[in-house]
């Protein structure tokens, strides 16, 4: 259904975006994972046809939308990760607005907003001014604007960013029946692992600008199925322990942070006994010991690094 | 358009406090500056005896628009002309006057003509009122005479006269008016045109560009819509200038009201012009005092052009709008210009503006805020 072919971004001498390949098919549900700065939003907003590419296409129904914007622009619903609303109006004013910019009119359009008010949760407060929501209420009202002209794709920029617990359950829940009831094609960006878990078929993870690994949720997390990773909490930190662990031969990498060390060894390997023998020459207390099978977190974590990004 | 003119109108009437505190503050501003007596050469007198002769003079001499007149005793009044506090100081007597002087200048003889004039008025009105009284007419009948024939002559006067290019007439009241008007208006025009760069920012912007609504529907419904606010700013303003307090618009009314078109326009497309070019809100907020207030001081706004000598200065005057509204709005009022010589002026406005507004859209649409 969307496609995008060989796409690249250049800012200036920086590139933003290089050679990135996507598709969706109709009524599937993508996620976009990346750290900050991956490219993420650049991507979205050359799909959108907000920013032009350096090179690249991309493609609906087989048509290129750079020749032809306003065909996708039909179809194409976006949540930016900003909340694009007037503050100043009402709630109900703002789909208004929007709804007319769309080109409702008349019943279509008072139809439209009760069923959006209805879908978003804010019927009730329809008549207050936006600047008197709490984050979640905007976030929906945002999510709610972008669905006036019953798109076919929806794009969504970190939809739920900042926002409480039941806020964003109420926003994943309102994702999977857009996508369930009215069959719409979902892309989904977040940083959040367990929503693009919940909610997506496949995904594809970015970083510095490329695509560095894509497909099903299994697929994803069988880059790390040949591993398992082990968690040690300690009573106190010790710097003795964790470099007797680095000198054994068959631990893939032993990092830790404050009490914690997070070893990753072969799935074959069964470590348990000499990391308690190393505890007892160096003096360390284990509070905890875990051995779990890899997150799409832990994909996410050993594909991007862990060191911190800007 | 319509529907982007719909809900700016809606928010500037949940706001509407900066256009009413900015439309009051020039009011104010224009009207004190325009009434103040700062132009006026301060005099101080002293009255030498006491006669209803006497109070005639010194009320005619209160009319005298070059001179503020200041009641003091003679001792006084020699104190501040010897210690050179004022370079004049007038001792009225009953049948003659004295100036006493620290410096001879330009203020002596025109003192001269206007007290020299205040005695033959008031003489030659006693002489008038004692002639009646003789013919057994009360003097209060004589006095509603001149009355009547002040406020309604038999013939009205009208002079006029061939104006030089170095010749120029000075209206405190319409510069004060005109002036702070132009300036202000800046502020409401360019605040209105930044929502702009706000809904790029906040991503409103490319919400709307999504939608099936035109980019030239767009820029059109935030540019009328600040056209308007300004316009009816100034509109408003003098309104309040002509019908309440009575300023005098030669006649012209009309033609100033359709002036203040070309220089609203102008003052949106270099409100466009800078949203184009910074880069975030607080830059243009910094950027308009700079702008308005530079403008102003060069264009006239705060002072008559006329006054300034230097040809850089003057040079510069020449490529700020507000130097061509002001020029126009006192061509139509005080100069009594005609459709031709206005033409000037609005031409050069709209060059501008159209200017302005490319190069000003062009760059807003080059970058991708």
């Amino acid at each position: 259904m969307l496609e995008v072919v060989s796409l690249s971004k250049d800012f200036k001498k920086h590139k933003a975006v290089e050679g990135v390949n996507i598709f969706l098919e109709k009524g599937e549900t993508v996620g976009l994972l990346g750290p900050n700065g991956a490219g993420k939003s650049t991507i979205i907003s050359m799909i959108s046809s907000l920013i032009s590419p350096s090179e690249g296409d991309v493609r609906l129904h087989n048509d290129s939308i750079l020749k032809h914007p306003q065909m996708l622009r039909k179809v194409l619903g976006v949540v930016p990760q900003e909340i694009a609303l007037y503050n100043d109006l009402t709630a109900r004013e703002n789909l208004e607005f929007f709804g007319k910019i769309h080109r409702l009119r008349g019943k279509a359009l008072k139809d439209k907003i009760a069923d959006i008010l209805d879908q978003i949760g804010l019927k009730e407060r329809q008549n207050d001014v936006v600047k008197t929501f709490s984050g979640g209420m905007k976030r929906r009202l945002n999510i709610g604007v972008a669905l006036l002209h019953d798109p076919e794709i929806l794009i969504m920029d970190e939809p739920t960013v900042g926002i409480d617990p039941q806020s964003r359950n109420y926003i994943l829940e309102q994702v999977k029946r857009l996508n369930r009831e009215k069959n719409m094609t979902i892309l989904y960006t977040s940083h959040y692992m367990e929503e693009v878990e919940f909610l997506c078929d496949r995904i594809y993870i970015m970083d510095k600008g490329h695509i560095i690994a894509s497909g099903t949720k299994d697929e994803i997390k069988s880059i790390l199925s040949a591993e398992s990773t082990i968690l040690i909490k300690l009573e106190r930190s010790s710097d003795a322990f964790v470099d007797r662990l680095k000198e054994i031969a068959y631990l893939k990498t032993v990092t830790s942070q404050d009490k914690e060390v997070t070893v990753v060894v072969p799935k074959e390997v069964h470590p348990f006994n000499q990391i308690f023998q190393i505890a007892d020459e160096t003096g360390a207390t284990i509070v905890t010991i875990d051995r779990k099978t890899a997150t799409l977190e832990d994909v996410f974590l050993h594909l991007t690094g862990r060191a911190l990004r800007d | 358009m319509k529907g982007i003119l719909f809900a700016k109108l809606k928010l500037f009437l949940r706001k509407p406090w900066l256009f009413v505190i900015m439309t009051g503050v020039c009011v104010m501003f224009a009207f004190f500056t325009s009434q103040g007596e700062v132009n006026k050469i301060p005099i101080p007198y002293s009255v030498v005896g006491d006669s209803e002769e006497m109070d005639r003079i010194v009320d005619e001499l209160k009319g005298a628009e070059a001179f503020q007149f200041q009641e003091m005793t003679e001792e006084q009044l020699k104190e501040y002309v010897s210690e050179g506090e004022r370079q004049s100081g007038l001792i009225l007597m009953p049948d003659d006057f004295r100036i006493m002087i620290s410096s001879n200048t330009g203020t002596t003889s025109l003192l001269q003509q206007v007290v020299g004039k205040a005695y033959s008025d008031m003489k030659y009105k006693k002489a008038v009122e004692e002639a009646a009284l003789s013919e057994g007419i009360p003097s209060a009948e004589v006095s509603g005479w001149f009355h009547e024939a002040e406020t309604a002559p038999v013939f009205s006067i009208k002079e006029a006269s061939f104006k030089g290019d170095d010749t120029f007439v000075y209206d405190p009241k319409l510069q004060s008016l005109f002036g702070f008007s132009l300036f202000f208006v800046i502020y409401t025009i360019a605040f209105n045109v930044s929502t702009i760069l706000n809904e790029k920012n906040e991503g409103v912007w490319d919400r709307i560009i999504l939608s099936p609504t035109r980019k030239w529907e767009m820029y059109a419904g935030n540019l009328v819509h600040s056209f308007i606010l300004g316009y009816v700013q100034l509109a408003l303003i003098f309104f309040v200038f002509r019908y309440i307090t009575d300023v005098n618009f030669y006649g012209n009314f009309t033609t100033v009201l359709l002036l203040l078109v070309p220089y609203v326009f102008t003052i949106v497309s270099l409100s466009m012009l800078i949203t184009g070019i910074v880069k975030k809100v607080q830059h243009f907020s910094a950027v308009i005092p700079i702008v308005a207030v530079s403008m102003a001081m060069i264009g006239g706004a705060f002072w008559p052009l006329e006054i300034v000598k230097s040809p850089i200065l003057l040079g510069i005057s020449k490529v700020v709008p507000i130097t061509y509204g002001m020029e126009a709005l006192k061509g139509a009022t005080i100069n009594g210009w005609g459709t031709e010589q206005l033409m000037l002026p609005v031409s050069v406005l709209i060059l501008m503006g159209v200017l302005m507004m490319g190069i000003g859209i062009n760059f807003m649409e080059r970058r991708h805020v």
